[in-house]
């Protein structure tokens, strides 16, 4: 709007009169704005009160999201069965790693050798596939790393070597059938399950007769069939559908061993059993019904710890070989299970007849006739933990020790503490008798047996390091005193990324 | 497929889902209804035995399950509301019964009190 001032002349104009000015179609402005533009050029005003500023009466105040769309990739989702088994799938060799030149194998002479002490044997070719059906072998323990599975000979192992030589009648000849049992702890990574898997694979070269619970927790989780025993008291419970199971793990891992035996004592529940049937024969009946499988383990069980065959059936008997028994995971049997009774009751795990067989035979007595060993080992990675069980095991270890139960340094339950009672008297020894149970408590490997384990790391091509005694003392250190898990993660670790990051 | 009381249950269902999806059973009836019979809580409902599926079939039956219970409902919804309780009030007018805050949050009532009540 230009000014009423003629700034040339100074003289005030007169103003134009309204009437003649043309007629505008926007409100006349009377104050000067800060830019020129013309008003009805101006974007039109935005509507006012988006969804966040006007709120309906009753209407959460909260923050409204838009979901977020799931793009639909196509295909269809994987089968049925078809992720678990991707997850348990087991790889024990890997095309791509060096094979190791002069590898030893495992066998009854190298099992002993303790000049082999801290090297890595190789487990024998023809044994892999009994070891893969007694399922020694864990999906995460890292066997696909390397050309073929191999475990490292430390001191306990060749002990444990030792003890299946005496076991077996070579060498000492008192020993001989003896039976010892054992139950395994240690740290986390320090090495039970493989211990436990040395031990298979040593009763396969020995021709034991091997039977194994790859996993306790399978039995007391409430995911394989049960059903009671009629007139048992206190009741107790069959899991037909695990019996089955472990019916066809023992016959595929000891078939050889098991077709050579014939039948030798009466077993009158089975009737369709003949006196010429072997025991693979007897094996297999529990195989495919559920319903006389518990039945069929009972008798095969007595079939190998028979010392003496019954009359009338003496013309095939062939003595029993002792036998290997391992549990992995024992805590899980050591509370109440998944199971509930008929009046909907937690059942314990040891009224479940299967884990009461197992667990009667840690009990004093010879409950294998023919010798053996029992291993039972706990686990850390899956640990329901239970109170009894740690006290019960410190007890062991402390009478292990010398501490007599009156010593003020014996352990005794905490004040107030709910520790199963059922727990701590299976491991309480009568009175006055020498406990049959040893505690075996896996530490770290020796600095020696480290160096060996970490070379055959190198010599496989995974560890680019020059592998001298400072390095292993270092990483020795590091793994909290060889403890053989940890040292596994410095074996195969790719360092070259690690050090350009810096 | 099993048939459980009349219902049809494809057989890779888990039993404990099966049984909850009738009207009136939830996981505690459930789950003491299996333990009766002696059922893993992870079963499937093609593991069952004909017997188990009889036994089941038996006892569902005899219990107060479905349309019976709905029925049982109503009959009871109904009567406060006849008697003139506050509780058949409060259900006649859509609002809350047991007593909760009715400044926020009472969608549920006004979705299910009305005077033709389904469940």
């Amino acid at each position: 709007m230009a000014s009423s001032w003629c700034w040339n002349c100074l003289s005030r104009l007169r103003p134009t009169p309204r009437a003649l000015l043309p007629p505008s179609a926007t409100p006349r402005i009377s104050s000067a704005p800060f830019h020129s533009t013309a008003v009805h050029y101006a974007q039109p005003a935005k509507k006012k009160g988006n969804s966040l500023t006007v709120v309906k009466h009753r209407q959460s105040t909260s923050l409204r999201r838009k979901k977020k769309k799931v793009a639909d990739r196509g295909g269809r989702p994987p089968a049925v069965g078809e992720r678990k088994a991707l997850r348990k799938r087991i790889v024990l060799s890997n095309p791509n790693a060096l094979e190791i030149e002069g590898m030893l194998e495992l066998s009854p002479e190298t099992m002993v050798d303790s000049r082999l002490r801290g090297t890595v044997l190789g487990l024998p070719v023809p044994m892999i596939d009994q070891l893969r059906a007694v399922q020694a072998f864990k999906p995460k323990q890292g066997w696909s790393i390397f050309r073929r599975p191999g475990t490292v000979l430390r001191r306990d192992t060749i002990e444990m070597g030792r003890l299946f030589e005496h076991i077996s009648g070579e060498g000492d000849e008192a020993q001989k059938g003896k039976v010892v049992k054992k139950i395994v702890t240690g740290m986390k990574g320090s090495g039970k399950t493989v211990h436990l898997l040395q031990a298979m694979a040593m009763g396969f070269l020995k021709k034991w007769a091997v039977v194994t619970i790859p996993d306790a927790r399978e039995l007391v989780s409430g995911d394989t069939a049960y059903a009671a025993i009629e007139g048992s008291n206190p009741l107790q419970y069959v899991q037909p559908s695990a019996t089955s199971a472990l019916l066809t793990r023992t016959v595929e891992a000891n078939r050889e061993l098991l077709a050579s035996l014939k039948v030798s004592q009466k077993h009158p529940a089975l009737k369709m059993l003949k006196p010429s049937s072997t025991l693979e024969d007897l094996a297999k009946l529990g195989f495919n019904d559920p319903a006389v499988s518990w039945r069929v383990f009972q008798a095969l069980w007595t079939e190998l710890t028979a010392t003496a065959p019954a009359e009338g059936l003496e013309k095939d008997f062939k003595p029993r070989p002792p036998m290997l028994v391992a549990v992995d995971g024992l805590a899980h049997w050591m509370t109440e299970s998944a199971y509930r009774s008929a009046e909907y009751k937690p059942i314990h795990a040891h009224d479940l007849a299967f884990v009461h067989h197992f667990l009667s035979l840690l009990k004093e007595g010879d409950s294998l006739k023919n010798g053996g060993l029992l291993l039972y080992a706990t686990s850390f990675s899956n640990n329901p933990n239970p109170t009894a069980l740690k006290i019960a095991l410190d007890r062991l270890a402390a009478r292990q020790a010398g501490i007599s139960a009156s010593s003020p340094e014996y352990p005794q339950l905490p004040a107030y503490s709910d520790a199963d009672p059922r727990v701590l008297e299976l491991f309480q020894p009568a009175e006055k008798a020498v406990s049959p149970l040893e505690l075996q408590t896996l530490g770290g490997l020796t600095r020696d047996e480290a160096r060996g384990f970490m070379e055959y790391f190198a010599r496989s091509g995974l560890l680019r390091e020059i592998i001298n005694d400072q390095w292993v003392s270092e990483k020795w250190s590091l793994s909290g005193g060889g403890i053989i898990g940890e040292l596994e993660k410095f074996g195969r670790r790719v360092r070259a990324t690690a050090s350009v990051s810096k | 497929m099993v048939f459980i009381l009349g219902v049809n249950f494809p057989e890779r269902n888990l039993l404990k889902k099966s049984l909850e999806t009738f009207f009136g059973i939830g996981n505690n009836s459930s789950g003491r209804l299996m333990s009766r019979f002696n059922i893993h809580p992870t079963c499937r409902v093609g593991e069952l035995a004909n017997k188990q599926v009889l036994d089941l079939t038996a006892v569902l039956s005899d219990m107060k399950i479905e349309n019976d219970l709905r029925r049982e409902v109503l009959n009871d919804i109904k009567r406060m509301k006849e008697t003139g309780t506050y509780r058949g009030r409060r259900h006649a007018l859509g609002l809350p019964v047991r007593g909760q805050r009715t400044r926020t949050q009472i969608k549920t009532p006004v979705k299910l009190n009305r005077m033709e009540r389904r469940l």
